[in-house]
């Protein structure tokens, strides 16, 4: 089925090609422009700032991926395996924190610990000042709102397992025993992959960093654009922060390696039944977790936003910015999903060896500034012919959009591949069906699952994105978030609060009642 | 279900060549007939730029496609695109809120020479001699202070007192590696040399000084009494003083190097796709109704022309000694300065 004009092939490389254009292209301009500047190799030998920062990346990436970790994979097994009530409640519930703009929790902390914060006006004390602005606050803030990535992807592998190992396991061990030494094991490559990815958005993130005044690696990078507008010095000074990611990359790839338990069963059905005396301490932490991730940022922001003289005045003017992101981002998603399921099917099918390289290649092009992809972008895109047609237009939006979130589209969904045996194609291929009639009726319907969380993903994140959008926005044109960031720099902090509220709740709104929709259609 | 899935997975298939067309779609071009308009890039904060924008479109009937900035410290911003999109422009004009951006693309070629006939009245030293950029309302550099926890004749009266001992751990700046403050650290290095200002930031850097991603962040701390003084801009402290909040401003150097002034700047695109239609902008932009404008609103920029009424808590240009500066001499130091001033403050 692999033959040159087989369907198999044309589908594969399409899909290959229109990520070459959309993600490596504008990596390979900024490359190729950097390239011949020698003056600016020298930065690439790091002096001791510069190794500090980076060092300081690397802690706040593998902080937050570990935090995270620790945090979301137990509510994960919660929601896979312990009975609660209301469980579709606590899912969206506890998924939430991850739809909140990183740099809006990070706010909502500032109001909270500063040492003008509710804490220190409460207790006469600055108790908390120290710590808000300080690397571990830095890995706390991500790690809350980073962690429910790790619990979804926790769940979705939980309930992939074969539930007779588990209930083999059951008739001679307690559930503990089962747990660590059955359950977890089992899990634990895609425990690792939600590991990676947390990493990636943590070291390339810059809002909360610099908020918190935490020095990492990304100020020197944006540093090289804002205060210098030296784009060669930015795009060599990503090599060490892609390097980075990259010896990450290639160390979980040997961890997990290809460890994944081939299933016959999706993700739904019967589950086994030994946890469920864990049921009390299970709410309690899920209400622990809830309370500080998402309540208690909301209510500290809802406080700050009771400021403002008329909420009017801040809605007013954004109808546009609202339905022009949503609009993007929805087709952002949908287009990533689209050419990502076929991306992440030829991963899933190559040799082991092509495998690690094609996952080392997504999570570097995911790491990669959003500065870097936004003057890549212009540079490929603002040109003479079919090109410039485009550049000038929403469509660059939508261009942004997928040069950065493209590869994780196709890492999510090639996890989610490689849980669907080969054999199920070629059990179809004996039987007479083509190649396409094999992809439709047996290995797409057992990936639905993941293809629905990468267009949520995706959707989120591109909701979310400014620092590429802003460079290639067509003028006259703005999304929320441009919007939002245009606004704030001269707006009091209650307008910023209320500001923050809006974005937060326009894709809070749309998301929370499809994922309700969807569990009181297929409850538990 | 199982037809759910098949029609769900066949719109899947579509959808690669369907987000193809949306692309396409959205790059068909306007037709020859469609109404005047012109692209303006915008530096000045938006709340305070827009509707000066939308007036125009009231008054001509152009449509104006604005594309504002945030922060510099919260995206890379309008100057690296006018950069990038140099070899084929979008912008027609660029609307800079402080002088630095604008040298900067000068010195790339960004810009195009245009002497507007509006610019009558503004002072020649804010004009540049060759034609690419003329500057009109200013902000200006202050020091704020909390004024519950400091009196009005104890606030310092010269940047330079913020390295005093008194202050210790009580004084928030900006990055100086961005925005206005970067223009004023540059100016000071033109202005009184390496030395003093070397010795002025190790000064600080030993007083604990507090380095904040913004200007608006400097005003907040000292508003919420977080830090006792500040360094900050006109219009950021006239917004705190409006919501109410216990903050004062000292025009600083009055009586030695003079008050940093920040005049505004406006510039014609090289190679601008509406060229004509940019010039009527720039023309408009510079007149004393947009000065009137905008010493009206909450941006409180201080006219530079005689006689246009300023804003009602700040003196009038007349009333203030600037410090005299060589806009070239500060914009060609710019990086070795930024450098400079970051690796003393350890950031």
């Amino acid at each position: 089925m692999w033959g040159l004009r087989s369907s198999r092939t044309l589908a594969v490389t399409g899909a290959l090609a229109a990520f070459t254009l959309l993600c490596v292209l504008p990596l390979a301009y900024m490359l190729a422009q950097a390239g011949t500047a020698a003056a600016t190799h020298a930065v690439l030998l790091l002096d001791a700032r510069q190794r500090t920062l980076l060092l300081n990346t690397a802690a706040l990436g593998g902080g937050t991926a570990l935090l995270a970790t620790l945090i979301g994979a137990p509510l994960g097994f919660v929601l896979a395996r312990v009975p609660l009530r209301f469980k579709p409640v606590w899912r969206v519930a506890l998924a939430a924190p991850l739809l909140l703009p990183p740099y809006v929790i990070a706010l909502a902390w500032v109001y909270l610990g500063g040492s003008a914060g509710l804490v220190a006006a409460a207790t006469g004390r600055d108790l908390l000042s120290g710590w808000t602005y300080s690397l571990p606050g830095a890995v706390v803030v991500l790690s809350l709102v980073f962690y429910p990535l790790s619990m979804l992807t926790t769940e979705v592998a939980l309930r992939r397992i074969e539930p007779r190992i588990e209930e083999a396991a059951f008739v001679v061990a307690p559930p503990g025993r089962v747990l660590r030494r059955i359950t977890l094991p089992l899990a634990a490559p895609a425990v690792g992959a939600a590991a990676l990815v947390i990493f990636v958005l943590a070291v390339s993130e810059f809002g909360v960093p610099g908020l918190l005044r935490v020095r990492v690696f990304t100020t020197e990078v944006f540093t090289a654009f804002a205060a210098l507008y030296d784009f060669s010095r930015a795009t060599i000074l990503t090599l060490p922060l892609l390097g980075l990611s990259i010896v990450v990359a290639a160390v979980a790839a040997l961890l997990v390696g290809e460890r994944l338990l081939v299933t016959r069963r999706g993700a739904t059905g019967a589950r086994p039944v030994a946890f469920e005396g864990w049921t009390r301490r299970a709410t309690g932490a899920a209400w622990c977790v809830l309370a500080v991730a998402l309540v208690a940022p909301l209510a500290v922001l809802t406080r700050e936003a009771m400021g403002v003289p008329s909420v009017t005045a801040i809605v007013k003017g954004s109808g546009e910015a609202i339905r022009s992101s949503l609009t993007l981002a929805a087709a952002g998603a949908t287009v990533a999903s689209g050419v990502a399921v076929w991306i992440g099917y030829a991963r899933a099918r190559a040799r082991r060896r092509v495998g690690v390289c094609a996952d080392v290649l997504l999570v570097v092009l995911f790491a990669v500034p959003s500065t870097v992809v936004g003057v890549g972008l212009i540079g490929v895109w603002n040109r003479a012919g079919v090109f410039g047609r485009v550049y000038g237009t929403d469509g660059m939006l939508l261009l942004a959009y997928l040069a950065r979130f493209l590869p994780v589209a196709a890492l999510a969904l090639a996890a989610g591949m490689r849980y669907v045996p080969a054999s199920h194609e070629e059990a179809a291929a004996v039987g007479g069906a083509g190649w396409w009639s094999t992809m439709i009726h047996v290995v797409l319907p057992q990936v639905k699952l993941a293809l629905l969380a990468a267009w949520v993903v995706v959707f989120i994140l591109a909701f979310g994105e400014l620092g590429a959008s802003i460079l290639v926005a067509p003028p006259g044109e703005s999304t929320l978030p441009i919007r939002i960031y245009t606004i704030i720099a001269n707006a009091p902090a209650a307008e910023v609060a209320a500001l923050a509220l809006l974005q937060t709740a326009v894709v809070l709104a749309p998301l929370s009642l499809l994922a309700l929709g969807i569990a009181i259609r297929r409850p538990e | 279900m199982v037809a759910n899935v098949r029609r769900a997975i066949r719109a899947m298939v579509a959808v690669p060549l369907v987000g193809v067309g949306v692309v396409a779609g959205c790059g068909v071009q306007q037709s020859s007939d469609a109404p005047r308009e012109v692209s303006v890039y915008v530096s000045t904060d938006r709340v305070f730029s827009e509707p000066v924008l939308r007036e125009y479109e009231r008054r001509s009937g152009v449509r104006v496609n604005a594309v504002y900035d945030t922060e510099e410290t919260k995206s890379t911003g309008l100057a690296n695109r006018l950069i990038a999109e140099m070899h084929r422009p979008q912008a027609d004009v660029f609307w800079s809120n402080e002088p630095m951006r604008t040298l900067v693309l000068k010195s790339r070629g960004v810009l195009a020479p245009y002497r507007s006939p509006a610019a009558e009245g503004i002072p020649g030293a804010l004009v540049d001699p060759e034609g690419e950029w003329t500057g009109f309302s200013a902000r200006i550099r202050v020091i704020a202070y909390n004024t519950t926890l400091v009196k009005r004749e104890e606030a310092p009266q010269s940047v330079f007192d913020l390295a005093d001992e008194r202050w210790r751990g009580r004084v928030a700046i900006a990055d100086p590696r961005f925005g206005s403050t970067s223009f004023h650290v540059a100016a000071l290095y033109a202005q009184v040399g390496d030395a003093k200002m070397d010795d002025f930031f190790r000064r600080l850097k030993a007083n604990e000084v507090r380095v904040v991603d913004g200007n608006s962040v400097v005003r907040d701390l000292v508003a919420r009494g977080e830090v006792s003084v500040g360094l900050t801009d006109t219009d950021d402290v006239n917004v705190a003083i409006e919501n109410g909040q216990p903050v004062g401003m000292v025009l600083p150097d009055r009586d030695g190097l003079g008050v940093p002034v920040m005049p505004n700047m406006l510039s014609l695109i090289a190679n601008a796709p509406h060229p004509e239609e940019g010039r009527r902008v720039i023309d408009y932009l510079l007149s004393p109704d947009v000065e009137r404008m905008l010493a009206a609103s909450e941006a409180v920029q201080i006219p530079l022309r005689a006689g246009v009424p300023g804003p009602r808590n700040l003196p009038s240009i007349d009333g203030v000694r600037p410090m005299t500066l060589d806009y070239t001499k500060a914009a060609a130091r710019v990086e070795d300065v930024t450098l400079r001033a970051a690796g003393l403050l350890g950031l």
